[in-house]
């Protein structure tokens, strides 16, 4: 089972995933982060990465995200891989208030 | 799992396990506990992250399963009836036994059984080599893995370090032959990403489409155990389109003349017939291979677990110097570059005290050797297993089973949990863990010296191996100052400190930083055979290989450093294809009762057996599946999650059939890794797998076995 961006990452898309993931399993859109479930190798090493905990193991996760699951699945098949590291969103400091991180 | 740290302290460390990243660790301690375990984001493979197996590391430590004080067996053997006892108790019994042992039928007649469950300079394959050399044991051979590759790459190239992963990022063309990356060298693969990203084309060559093979540009399905022919098929067609590299070959080769010989009998259809791969792709293979320099090429373990596994090892090896790859940054090929660190073995090993003539038993003969069916005089009374797991990892698990219910062996087993081969022993030992332990530890897949360092107490009785066999010297009596060294003192000794390679390296730097390179230049720089230099008799690549001369042998390092009673079988002194002992093309008869070729594969969250007891890899890595051709299952009455009985005359092991077209038809393909005792029917893959041996260096045929599979 893979890792999942969740709701955490909306208007915020730090990116710092992107730059520890080995196999470049993220993709994204203009608002936040995806991965693709059949290229993550479950290493877990963006989760401690992510400044807002927007990323979770699926196995080892509130049952909230749950459907998270597919919607990373789903929108990683159609977005583009995102392959560097992207500036931050500009809500993403508000957001990150607002988040209380 | 993988949470978000507060403020701890840390303590640097390595990863313990046989794998080639060796990672640089973080231990993150609170109040005395191990709460995480993390990369370190400054070393430039592990880069932060570390992977699936290690992800509830810290938690592993205290695993109620773990085995804390020695025991003593009182139920019947395997029926996992233990007893605690002394430290002392323990070692008087194995002094009593072994001592009634010796004197009855000789030193010989006790076996060591390890492999690499633990990778430290003081704990590990090499941890209780000088303790048996001393005992007079029987001296095992430990050709697990890795060594058929060992004596195919010294016999062409010498024992050189070769290309640097971290190289791969100036590749233009790499071809990743027999090895599924993302689950077994991760902290290699973005090398290959940064190289793509710059253009270079990614190969992936494996029978199955891995989920590297899916990430890569192309992948080419090969037959199991046909490599070698695919590498003298692209030298055939090197040198018959004049695409090799006639300078480099005239200065740093030696045996063209052979070579091109032996390659004219690999015509680009004969080997399209021996691999399965088209012939176009062959020629396209060849082709873009050796023209877009620099290339790589990545060879997998896997390519020699079958018959001719050492010679497709001999053969891939020799064709960066036909190319002349070597001449650049980020070409050539990489088998380990373990060659490179400067480590004493003979002062670790103690060769000196092996008595001339003293015997080699292999370890993957353990089933017959306990059984009577090796011919052992005298035969094996006592069997002291450490960092290993054979009833799991062995071949022949049914012979390995039966010969340790055998009342009459006496087994010791130090562990960590009671796994399915501890479970048979009459006295266990309590080993630490990687956070409960100092070590340096060796690696054969970067070139940084990374040191481990203990983060909290060792719990129970548990002691690291190292000082397991400072109190066994003692107990036996030996006086040597071997056994009166400190940690500190033996990692002095065990190093040429002096070594270039190590100039400026020190043990109280690497307390400091944790790791440091090897000084052996930069990533970016090094090509480390761009003007020959290799490190055989000739210092030339041999493409006819002179240390054939002397036949079949073992790299010392496999065997205690001991240099006697080598098999010396006949070698071929230029690379051939040797088909598979089982297959249906090489073995008609069996394959009419036993159809299908099976391949075993490291799983993704299990380190071999390591955390094949831990629940939440269980769940990650899922229960054991296996992979068909949906051709294959159509004809058998399989569907998609029935389950499967996999057997041969050897024996057999169940699994939940997943069909797929990753899979080539005729293929079977299942993860080694899960422990018997933990599976539906008490067996696991290797109950399949034959205990025939590799025609180089004794590696084992894993990847070289007929089964038939039904429908349960």
């Amino acid at each position: 089972m893979p890792h999942i961006v969740t709701d955490n990452c909306r208007l915020c898309r730090f990116t710092d995933c992107v730059e520890v993931c080995p196999v470049e399993c993220f993709h994204a859109d203009e608002e936040r982060t995806y991965i693709d479930p059949d290229v993550c190798i479950d290493c877990g090493a963006c989760i401690p990465a992510c400044p807002v905990r927007a990323i979770y193991d699926t196995e080892d996760m509130p049952e909230e995200f749950v459907p998270w699951i597919a919607i990373n699945a789903e929108r990683a098949a159609t977005l583009p891989v995102l392959s560097a590291r992207q500036p931050a969103l500009p809500t993403a400091a508000d957001r990150q208030k607002e988040l209380g991180f | 799992m993988s949470v978000h740290v507060s403020d701890t302290s840390v303590v640097r460390g390595a990863c313990p396990h046989d794998c080639p990243d060796t990672c640089a660790f973080l231990y993150h301690v609170e109040d005395g506990k191990l709460v995480e375990v993390t990369g370190d984001p400054d070393h430039p493979m592990t880069r932060g992250g570390l992977c699936v197996k290690l992800k509830n590391f810290a938690e592993h430590h205290y695993n109620p399963d773990r085995l804390l004080y020695p025991m003593k067996r009182v139920g019947a053997k395997g029926s996992g009836q233990f007893e605690r006892i002394s430290w002392d108790e323990a070692l008087a019994e194995i002094k009593s036994r072994w001592t009634d042992i010796i004197d009855e039928f000789g030193a010989q007649a006790i076996m060591p059984h390890v492999y690499l469950g633990h990778q430290g300079t003081l704990n590990g394959l090499t941890s209780g080599d000088a303790f048996f050399n001393r005992l007079g044991s029987s001296v095992a051979e430990k050709t697990y893995c890795e060594s058929g590759s060992s004596t195919a790459w010294i016999m062409t190239v010498g024992p050189t370090g070769g290309l640097d992963l971290e190289s791969l990022a100036y590749s233009k063309y790499i071809i990743v032959w027999g090895m599924n990356m993302t689950s077994t060298n991760l902290h290699a693969w973005p090398f290959v990403l940064e190289a793509k990203k710059k253009g270079a084309k990614v190969v992936v060559i494996d029978p199955v489409r891995t989920r590297t093979a899916k990430q890569a540009d192309w992948h080419i399905p090969i037959k199991p155990g046909t490599d070698a022919a695919l590498a003298l098929g692209m030298m055939n067609i090197i040198i018959a389109e004049d695409l090799y590299d006639h300078d480099y070959v005239e200065q740093y080769t030696l045996g063209f003349e052979e070579l091109k010989d032996r390659a004219a009998e690999y015509p680009p259809e004969k080997v399209s017939a021996i691999t399965g791969i088209p012939v176009a792709d062959i020629l396209t293979l060849a082709r873009e291979y050796a023209a877009t320099q620099p290339s790589a090429i990545r060879q997998g373990v896997a390519l020699e677990r079958s018959r001719g596994g050492g010679q497709a090892i001999r053969a891939i090896t020799c064709l960066p110097a036909l190319t002349g790859a070597w001449r650049h940054v980020g070409g050539g090929a990489v088998e380990m570059p373990i060659w490179e660190f400067p480590t004493k073995f003979d002062a670790i090993c103690r060769p000196d005290w092996i008595k001339p003539g003293t015997r080699v038993v292999n370890e993957l003969d353990l089933g017959a050797a306990l059984t009577g069916e090796l011919d052992l005089d005298p035969p094996i009374k006592s069997l002291f297993v450490y960092n290993s797991n054979p009833v799991s990892q062995a071949p022949d698990q049914a012979k390995i089973i039966a010969g340790l219910q055998r009342e009459d062996l006496f087994t010791v087993a130090s562990e960590l949990f009671i796994s399915d081969t501890a479970r048979y022993a009459d006295i266990l030992l309590p080993a630490t863990m990687q956070a409960e332990q100092y070590d340096l530890m060796v690696t054969w897949g970067h070139l940084y010296m990374t040191l481990n360092q203990p983060a909290i107490e060792a719990p129970g009785e548990c002691v690291p191996n190292v000082e397991m066999f400072r109190r066994l010297a003692k107990t036996m009596g030996f006086d040597d100052p071997y056994w009166d060294r400190t940690d500190e003192e033996m990692l002095q000794d065990f190093y040429d400190w002096d070594a270039p390679q190590l100039q400026g390296i020190t043990l109280e730097k690497l307390k400091e930083k944790g790791y440091m390179r090897l000084n052996v230049g930069d990533a970016d720089k090094r090509a480390p055979h761009a003007e020959g230099n290799f490190k055989t008799p000739s210092g030339k690549c041999e493409f006819k290989a002179s240390a054939a001369a002397d036949g079949n042998f073992v790299v010392p390092v496999w065997r205690s450093m001991y240099e006697g009673e080598q098999s010396g079988e006949p070698v071929d002194p230029l690379p051939d294809y040797l088909p598979p002992f089982e297959s249906p093309h090489s073995n008609p008869e069996l394959a009419a009762r036993y159809p299908l070729n099976i391949v075993s594969p490291k799983p993704h969250a299990f380190l071999n057996t390591q955390y094949g007891n831990e629940t939440v890899q269980q769940r990650r890595q899922g229960e054991q599946v296996v992979l068909l051709h949906p051709d294959d299952a159509a004809g058998r009455g399989i569907e998609a999650g029935s389950y499967v009985r996999v057997f041969n005359d050897r024996g057999h092991f169940e699994g939940r059939a997943e069909l797929t077209d990753d899979m080539m038809p005729g293929l079977v393909m299942a993860n080694v890794g899960y422990w018997p005792s933990l599976t539906r029917t008490g067996t696991s893959v290797n109950a399949i797998s034959s205990g025939k041996h590799c025609s180089l260096g004794q590696a084992g045929t894993y990847c070289d076995n007929l089964v038939e599979v039904a429908r349960v």
